[in-house]
């Protein structure tokens, strides 16, 4: 039998199913992240937040440890599978940002599925992906003031799409009863039972 | 990738996808490291060179997949090129400032995300997803339970498209698709989305546990996925590939500079 221990085939395949929802809006979103990069003023990064999405909105269906990461890696791996312009680039990204918002979660002890926690990890996604770019693209030889524009850009955008979309996005998803599924029972459902 | 292109099954098939895998991930974490354009330079033909030679696709494919890459060639490096510091400076204009160093450096990220797109391309098309899983299970040990989870999750990628195509084609026929910004249209079509996936997955879920697909302890495995001589020809290459490209910037650089940094 299957010990309590980690997460359960049934939490695995849906985090991986839901994440592979969002590996094909990833894979779309890289033509429309490159059509506006050209611009050059960083318009691009406010969409950038859209690769962080997996992580957040997994987390706040799923609601245990380790689905954070494990969305961020299945969602690259399917945006890799289905031929991504960046190629094996978005695994590593996908590895880093989903660690960085797992550790956000995890300093909550997986007890807060709000707002502020979702934006909070979306802003440490970000922080994960700036690390990548740091070795990648040197975005430290910017002028300053492009580079100012570029990071407050990314954050701006990943906490709005990946924190406070993400949140609504479950909470209208919550209406449909899936939710309920998928959820270990809370306290509530106990108390429930003893009424 | 799973494509109806005809193919050849070259030895590059053939190589044990956990190696490959494991190959592809140091190669990206050493060029990372890599400052000097011409080693860079030369890493991409000897990529290309694995690309043309041995992937076994027909030329014509080969040339489409790549054209996405030019996007990403010029988009990376772009704004490097415009926007970046530098002390001798070729144009001016407003905000604009080229030098001569955040040109060569443009130009240096530019190759940098071509290789990573050549790595993952000549990855996705050599590796099919079934062996890789089955090969991590048996070299890595991953866990069946994940395992099995990503392969039975890549097979419902069709009926996600499928299913993608529904919705949009009903939300057509009621005329929902005007008036409505970005995010009420993600909405519009990730709640039904993901709200028919989870109940599939929870539905497939079951079906795998019922039949044991999570067990560990005493597995068999209907793909026995082992290591073979391409696996050794395969990493000469790549040894071969980078002391070559290392050793040949050294003796004829195409630029006069070795660090970009």
């Amino acid at each position: 039998m299957q010990t309590n221990k980690g997460l359960k085939l049934a939490d695995i395949l849906t985090t991986v199913v839901i994440s592979i929802v969002f590996g094909i809006v990833y894979k779309l979103w890289g033509p429309f992240y490159y059509s506006v990069k050209p611009f050059g003023l960083h318009i691009d990064q406010l969409v950038y937040g859209m690769w962080f999405i997996a992580a957040t909105v997994a987390y706040l269906i799923i609601r245990k440890p380790g689905v954070a990461l494990l969305a961020e890696i299945a969602a690259s791996s399917g945006e890799f599978i289905m031929g991504s312009e960046w190629g094996l680039e978005v695994l590593i990204y996908g590895l880093i940002q989903g660690l960085f918002a797992e550790l956000v979660f995890a300093a909550f002890r997986y007890k807060r599925f709000d707002v502020f926690v979702v934006s909070l990890a979306a802003a440490s996604s970000t922080i994960g992906s700036l690390i990548m770019d740091l070795y990648k693209g040197y975005i430290e030889e910017l002028a300053v003031w492009n580079l100012t524009l570029f990071i407050g850009a990314r954050f701006i955008g990943a906490i709005i799409i990946s924190g406070i979309f993400a949140h609504s996005l479950v909470k209208a998803l919550e209406k449909t009863g899936v939710t309920q599924m998928v959820r270990p029972a809370s306290k509530e459902d106990y108390d429930a039972l003893n009424r | 990738m799973r494509l109806d292109i005809n193919y050849r099954e070259t030895w590059l098939h053939r190589i044990n996808p956990s190696l490959k895998l494991i190959v592809m991930t140091i190669l990206f974490i050493g060029v990372l490291f890599i400052h000097n354009p011409n080693v860079l330079m030369n890493l991409t033909l000897g990529f290309l060179l694995l690309l043309f030679a041995f992937a076994g696709y027909p030329l014509k494919y080969l040339l489409l997949f790549l054209l996405p890459f030019l996007f990403i060639f010029v988009s990376t490096a772009v704004s490097m090129i415009l926007f970046g510091n530098g002390q001798t400076t070729w144009f001016q204009w407003g905000l604009i400032h080229i030098t001569e160093e955040s040109f060569f450096r443009g130009l240096h990220l530019g190759f940098r995300a071509f290789i990573f797109a050549l790595l993952g391309l000549i990855f996705s098309l050599t590796t099919r997803p079934v062996y890789l899983f089955y090969s991590l299970m048996q070299q890595l040990k991953l866990k069946p339970k994940y395992a099995y989870s990503f392969l039975a999750g890549i097979r419902l990628i069709p009926i996600m498209l499928e299913e993608f195509q529904t919705v949009q084609n009903a939300l057509k026929v009621r005329g929902a698709a005007e008036k409505s910004n970005v995010f009420q249209k993600i909405k519009r079509y990730a709640i039904p989305l993901l709200s028919q996936s989870i109940r599939r997955a929870q539905r497939i879920a079951i079906a795998m546990e019922a039949k044991r697909f999570s067990q560990t302890v005493s597995r068999t495995f209907y793909y026995e996925i082992g290591f073979s001589k391409y696996d050794v020809v395969f990493a000469i290459y790549i040894v071969v590939i980078s002391l070559l490209s290392y050793y040949l910037s050294t003796i004829y650089p195409y630029i006069p500079i070795t660090d970009v940094r």
